[in-house]
């Protein structure tokens, strides 16, 4: 634990102003070593005020870009200002700060590219609904096949990347719903990805960005996309956009 | 009869045509997206000017359809490629939008930094700083 590795925890907010103040609170408490980066993602609430109040460091997008641009703005950051780790905690509280180092030993012990906090490995604690859990598990399995690399938990958005992963983020990254997306991007580029046990608590505030009637479109836009993404031509450094 | 159909496409293709090139004219729409819709409108005024050359030649002999259909169906090709031409704009519009958000909120971060570095009473300005300021 005693490594001098930077590591930046960006923290993608959009409409928490009822929350954001205890997951920064709670980041410090469990994870002082790391710097709290909040990208506001456009929210029309006081969040950005609050964040700043907590004394993180915002990033005030001017509109609303979705999960997607605003979690890549915080990887932008992270590269531009030379971390090693970057580490994506949400905003509205639902992943536990006291788990973050667990991610960070995956890293640190060069097991993998990039740590995904999972609620299915191990100890199973989440209770979602039977066609959430469903849903997930065909996601899973496609995306295990696509890779090659077993993952049972393909939609958490509690992950951190080393400066590898951050590199690839800040030039590529899905924008819709990027979070399974990511996983075959990352494959595609040669870096690997490692599960590791994970609580989610119920979301303190706002709403999940998957409301019953979008699961459908969630779906099809997610499995269309991981396909696309693996049957992409291997990245090179031809053009501006490439993946890698 | 068929005079009659000649008569509204050709105005329908012309009118077209002046609209596209007055909205160039003023800079409402800029060139690269009026392309297909001259393109468009030429077309089919050669179709109402001519449709026996379309008929007799080539047309009809290969898709064994009559005038109005065959206007139709070209109308309706040229709808299908200049909405997919959008879609393929918007997305790109997206992206640049994204990646100019993405900088702004970059450089306001940046910039809010810097303004605190140079104005906070407590923190000296450095070299830099100083002769930056010294330059206005």
């Amino acid at each position: 634990m005693n490594s001098s590795k930077k590591v930046l925890v960006i923290v993608p907010a959009y409409n928490e102003e009822g929350s954001i103040e205890a997951v920064i609170e709670g980041i410090r408490q469990h994870f002082s070593r790391g710097d709290i980066l909040v990208v506001n993602d456009g929210s029309t609430d006081l969040t950005s005020e609050k964040a700043k109040r907590a004394s993180a460091v915002v990033l005030d997008l001017p509109i609303n870009l979705g999960i997607g641009g605003a979690v890549q703005a915080g990887y932008q950051y992270a590269y531009g200002k030379g971390y090693d780790i970057a580490v994506q905690v949400d905003g509205d509280g639902q992943h536990d700060p006291g788990e973050i180092s667990k991610l960070i030993e995956v890293l640190e012990k060069g097991e993998a590219d990039l740590a995904v906090g999972s609620r299915f490995v191990g100890a199973p604690m989440y209770r979602g609904s039977a066609m959430r859990r469903a849903g997930i598990s065909i996601l899973a399995r496609a995306i295990s096949i696509m890779t090659g690399q077993k993952v049972t938990d393909p939609t958490s958005g509690f992950r951190a990347a080393n400066r590898k992963a951050i590199q690839v983020f800040a030039v590529t990254y899905p924008q819709d719903y990027p979070e399974p997306e990511v996983l075959v991007l990352l494959s595609r580029c040669g870096l690997k990805v490692k599960e590791v046990p994970a609580m989610v608590y119920q979301r303190e505030s706002g709403e999940s960005s998957i409301t019953k009637i979008k699961a459908i479109y969630y779906m099809v836009k997610v499995l269309l996309a991981i396909f696309v993404t693996s049957f992409r031509s291997r990245p090179s450094a031809k053009r501006k956009g490439d993946q890698c | 009869m068929l005079i009659k159909i000649q008569l509204i496409i050709g105005a329908l293709s012309i009118i077209l045509l002046l609209f596209t090139f007055e909205l160039i004219r003023k800079g409402r729409l800029r060139e690269e997206y009026s392309i297909l819709w001259l393109f468009t409108g030429i077309v089919t005024l050669i179709f109402s000017l001519s449709p026996e050359f379309f008929l007799s030649q080539f047309f009809t002999r290969i898709t064994g359809l009559y005038y109005l259909s065959a206007v139709v169906l070209i109308i309706f090709l040229f709808l299908l490629l200049i909405v997919f031409h959008f879609s393929v704009v918007i997305s790109k519009l997206t992206n640049q939008n994204k990646e100019l958000a993405q900088r702004y909120a970059m450089l306001e971060s940046e910039f809010g930094e810097h303004k605190k570095r140079c104005f906070l009473p407590d923190t000296p300005p450095s070299h830099e700083d100083v002769t930056s300021r010294n330059d206005h």
